[in-house]
Parts: structure tokens; sequence; C-alpha cells
């Protein structure tokens, strides 16, 4: 872990979260003791099947998850060394967008379906006017736009503009969200599965445009992903999430190397990689745990095929393999 | 071959494939290309407006309700979304009795051991019996899917995208289990999926669709290591990795859209030239590989 002495290097630093929702069932614990840290210009995956939290700390760094249900009940988020706990709701606001902005999944319901993409971005705008108390005439909001869209290569953005968004393809749609994120230039695009359900070639152009953006701008991006390989693609390093922790961190290289973690390495071995003759695929047994009722210990012991003793009883802290690198597993504890 | 014409549009146009016994045939291709149209003339929910589909040779007339029945018999169909094809008011046996009462192939007596048996053999607990669709996670939903449509012995399944709502290490579970169910109750599978790891892994043969055509077609281990159609070639240069891959920019050739006359491809086809303004024929390029496209045409 980075020391916590000097947040302020850190464009975004979490330390310790521990977030609980509150269910007709009682309360649940969605993230446990969860720490990440992002610099300028890095892009850094959260990766996890589904309900393993990755969304939930997306939402609560941006705080955008409302309480009730959900409750900080430990840690904290500090953005360039601001606690973002400490803030009323009116600098939150001023935070959203032109410090951290979000973009979903699902670009149909993310956009509002009765606005045009052009009435759609002004209104990004005017909250970007209204923080840097610019006074721009319609014809340079419309220049803005077009550029806008032409740096993520939208052919005919004129076009593009003056249409709904059910009269774009999934693609086009995708690029229309990123850009009322983008924008208000914000220091840090948080991208909550951009790329699921698009078709292959569709989804590798948006990772390059992402790419682009990262490069000529400096922003830095948090990348949600279930998916290893898209992870893998575009981010510096990666978080691997289990049952709301983290369970191994660390630069993308090391970990497609040689993950440290048996739950990495198991999601690895799940993905098909050869022909129809190949030996069946190495899948972890049983499923994701249910957060209303967790495993004693580690949250993977059930499925691990390397549990000891230890692993029933005590969850592991987090141990340093090497300079880049950590995992929670007891398998790595130095004896 | 089949044609479907639906109002003024024809979604699916000249399509023809062999699934061979034992063999797993793997429809690819981007969303809306027509691949769950065919899986639904697979098994009579849909009829072809002309063209043939034959099974164990006999050619199935779909004006003939004993033929479809006969089609439905021997086919069975695991759809994409579990949530949305299991009833929600019925408990798990139920559900897969539904089919068993329905195929008028069992005798009532035998219904709870068939249940059972089924129930072993798609990998789920005996406790799930009893349980509502609601109370199971998405991969065993899944495998009641799978069970319904082997509940009565079939000849062959069809599987339309039957892992792509699942998580990756649920997903690697359910290939397994397709697998192994394959090779021990000697079954085809017709599979669609447009991830093409999952085809690879599961394919003996393949066909690539591209708004109701069908661009190439092979051996799988073929057409992923040499492919023909340009679209084919864009498609597999495109396949993720666990790698970081620096994506040659290529031109913009826009995301979609189809040529209304001659190649469906033409529009966005880097290599377009007058021929493409004809409809191109499939073009053998030997050992079962064909691919409809005029750059492969020697006869010229």
């Amino acid at each position: 872990m980075e020391s916590p002495e000097v947040p302020s290097r850190n464009l975004l630093a979490v330390d310790g979260l521990s977030m609980d929702y509150a269910t007709v069932d009682g309360r649940v614990r969605v993230l446990e003791n969860v720490s990440l840290h992002i610099e300028k210009g890095e892009i850094v995956g959260i990766v996890g099947e589904s309900g393993s939290g990755k969304t939930t700390l997306g939402l609560a760094i941006i705080g955008l998850l409302d309480t009730p249900p959900a409750e900080i009940i430990n840690g904290s988020i500090a953005f360039e060394g601001n606690d973002m706990r400490a803030l009323n709701p009116v600098e939150l606001s001023r935070y959203r967008g032109t410090g951290i902005g979000m973009v979903f999944q699902e670009s149909l319901a993310a956009l509002n379906p009765v606005y045009r993409t052009d009435t759609q971005l002004k209104e990004s705008i005017e909250i970007l006017q209204r923080t840097l108390k610019l006074n721009l005439s319609a014809k340079d909001e419309t220049k803005m736009m077009v550029e806008i869209l032409n740096d993520l290569r939208l052919d005919k953005p004129e076009w593009v503009l003056k249409k709904y968004p059910h009269e774009l393809s999934g693609g086009m749609r995708q690029r229309v969200s990123i850009a009322m994120a983008i924008v208000e230039k914000p220091k840090l695009l948080i991208l909550d599965e951009v790329t699921t359900g698009l078709d292959v070639y569709v989804q590798n152009r948006i990772l390059n445009i992402l790419k682009d953006l990262n490069r000529r701008t400096g922003t830095a991006m948090i990348f949600i992903t279930h998916d290893l390989m898209v992870a893998s693609q575009i981010c510096d390093r990666l978080y691997v999430m289990y049952a709301g922790r983290v369970m191994e961190e660390g630069s993308t290289e090391r970990i497609l190397d040689a993950p440290a973690h048996p739950y990495t390495q198991k999601l690895f071995a799940a993905i098909p990689q050869g022909f129809v003759d190949s030996p069946p695929l190495p899948a972890p047994t049983g499923e994701a745990p249910d957060l209303r009722s967790l495993p004693t210990g580690c949250k993977f012991h059930p499925r691990c095929p390397f549990v000891m003793q230890k692993c029933k009883e005590t969850e592991p802290p987090v141990f340093e393999t090497d300079d880049d690198r950590n995992a929670s597993c007891w398998l790595l504890e130095k004896k | 071959m089949f044609e479907r014409g639906s109002g003024m549009m024809n979604v699916v146009n000249d399509v023809s494939f062999h699934v061979r016994e034992g063999e797993t045939f793997g429809l690819g291709g981007e969303t809306g290309s027509g691949k769950s149209i065919i899986a639904w003339v697979l098994v009579g929910l849909f009829k072809p407006r002309s063209g043939s589909v034959k099974l164990l040779g006999k050619e199935i007339n779909f004006r003939k309700k004993t033929d479809v029945t006969y089609l439905r018999r021997n086919v069975g169909i695991v759809f994409q979304d579990p949530v949305g094809s299991l009833n929600p008011r019925l408990r798990v046996k139920e559900i897969i009795k539904e089919a068993l009462v329905a195929s008028k192939t069992f005798d009532r007596r035998d219904y709870d051991s068939r249940i059972e048996e089924t129930i072993d053999l798609v990998g789920l607990r005996k406790s799930s019996l009893d349980a509502y669709p609601r109370e199971l996670s998405g991969g065993e939903k899944q495998r009641v899917s799978i069970a319904r449509a082997i509940g009565v012995p079939k000849k062959m399944l069809v599987l339309d995208e039957p892992t792509s709502s699942l998580d990756v290490s649920v997903q690697a579970q359910v290939l397994n289990t397709l697998k192994e169910l394959k090779s021990k109750l000697h079954l085809s599978y017709f599979f669609i999926t447009h991830d093409i790891n999952v085809m690879k892994y599961m394919s003996d043969s393949l066909g690539i669709l591209y708004y109701g055509k069908l661009l190439e077609v092979g051996r799988t281990y073929d057409v992923v290591t040499n492919p023909k159609h340009p679209f084919t070639v864009r498609l597999m240069s495109n396949v993720p990795g666990l790698r970081r891959a620096e994506h040659k920019e290529e031109e913009d050739l826009g995301e979609r859209g189809s040529s209304p006359t001659g190649c469906v491809y033409s529009k966005v086809c880097p290599h377009v030239f007058e021929k493409c303004s004809n409809s191109p024929p499939m073009i053998s390029l030997g050992s079962d590989h064909f691919a409809a496209c005029f750059l492969h045409d020697k006869s010229s």
C-alpha cells in the first residue's frame, strides 16, 4: 500500500473504506476495507464479477449514493487531498462534473430519450460555464460540441447533434455519453462497463479513443469492468475485487504475468483460449457468495483450491509480494 | 437455405450451412445480424419463406404440423436470457415437467424420475427442484434452461448465446457442462455467440453472419487462423486477448450499415470494387471453407 502520510500526491485516495447498505433483510456490508489510489493521468481498472462491489465503489467515489440506504462506516475518500465526506452538498456538486465525471454502462438509459444530442450536451456546458464563470455564445457552444464529438472520432458531428438517442447506434451513443462527461474536463473519469454489449471492433475503437483522450489531456480514469481482457487492454494498474473486497492490486503486466491471488489465477484460467479439442476450463467451483451470508475467514476460501485451516478462520490482511503488487491471501504470508 | 420476409424486410437471406452429427456448428456475427432468427427457424418458431431445413435427412415442411412437431421433438433450444425464458411462477421441477408433458412421449409415472435424472445431468442439486427461478443464481437458471431442453431426449440443441449473461467463472462451468453433455448424450449443437473466444473453444465448424447474409463458413480452425472475407478478417483481428495490444488505427469505416444492392458488406468494405454491386456467391476455398466475396473469385 502507498504510505498514507502523503495523500496529497494522489489525485484520488480511498483508504480503508467500509460501507453498508440498509436492506429489508438488515444491514449488508457491501465494501470492506477498500483502499485505492490514483495518480494524475493514470488509468486504473476495477475488475470483478457481478456483485463484487465495483459499481458501488465507483458511485461512492463520485458521491452518488444516498444515505440511507448507503452508509460509510469507516475510511476516507480524498480527492486532491480534500476529504469528500466533509463537503456539503453544494461543494460536492461542484466536484462532480469538473472534478470527477462518470459514464454509465447503459447509454440508452443514461441519455434522456426526449433530448437531442445538442440539448443533452448543453446541459453539461452550462454547468461548466457556471463553475468556470464563462459566458459562451450559442455559436461558441456549438463549436465546442462539434470539437468534442470530432475528438471522439464521430464522423458527421453536426448530424449527430441533431439526433435523439434512439436514432444513434450503440457505439455512437456511448461516445455521446462520454462527450457529456468530458465536456466539463474532469480530472478523473469513472467509466462503468462502457464497452459492455458493444460489438468487438466498436469496443476496440472506444478503447482507442479513451487511451487517446488520456494521452492528450492527462485525464485519469477508473475503468470498471467484468471483462479482464478489456481491462488488460487499457489499464496501467488493476484492482481485482471479490465480495466487496480488493483481493489483489498491482500493475497490469505483473498481474497478467503472475497473478498472486488464487481468485485472480482462476479468473484468468476461466477465459476460453483454445480450440474445440482443448481440455475443460479450470473454472473455480461454485459461485460468488451472497453478501448477506458471507463465509468466515477469507471470502474466497470455499472456492479456493489451496484452502488451509487458517483461511477458514481469519481473513487475510494485505501482503506485499513485491514492490508493485499486493494481495490478500495467506499463501503470501512470509514466515 | 431459407429466406424470410416480414413485411418489407428481408432479415435473413439465402443462408446455407449444415450441422454434422455429433459436432458443434457455431454462428457468429454482430448484434442485429439475424443470428436468433435462424435459431427460431430451427425449432419451428419462425417459418422461412423459402429454402429448406433437413433434419437427419428428412425435409421439414413448415406448413405441416407433424413435421414441426418432429422438428421440436428432436431439437431443443436454450435462450440467452435465463430470467425472461423461465416462468417465474413455476418451480424448477414444474418448468422441466412442462416440457415432458408437452412432448406426450413420457408416461405420467416416469415424470419424477426423469426430472431427477435431468437435474443430475446438468449439474444441479436436488434441492433446487423446489426452488423458484428467482431463488437461483444466473448460472443455475441457465442450467434449468438446459435441463428443460434435454428433458425429452434430443438429437440437437440450439444454444442462443447461452453464457453471454454470465460471469466468466460461471460461463466456464456452463461451457464445461455443455461439452460433457454433448459427448454423454451424443448431441449436436448449433451454438450462437458473438464471443469469438467462446466460439473457438466450442465449435467444430462456424459461420459468420452479417446483415442476414452468411459471409464465410468453414472449419473453425481454418476460419480463425486464415479468415478470407474482409469482414471476418476485421472481426478476427479485433478478438480481445490478455495482452495490451495497440490496435492499428483503421480508417473509420463506420460501424454498420448494409448496402441495399450487391454485397451486404460493400458499404464499409475497404476492398470494394465494381463487381461488388452484384451479390457475391459462396466461393469455395477448398476443404469445406467458403467465403461470399468476389476477391476470391477465380472464375473471372
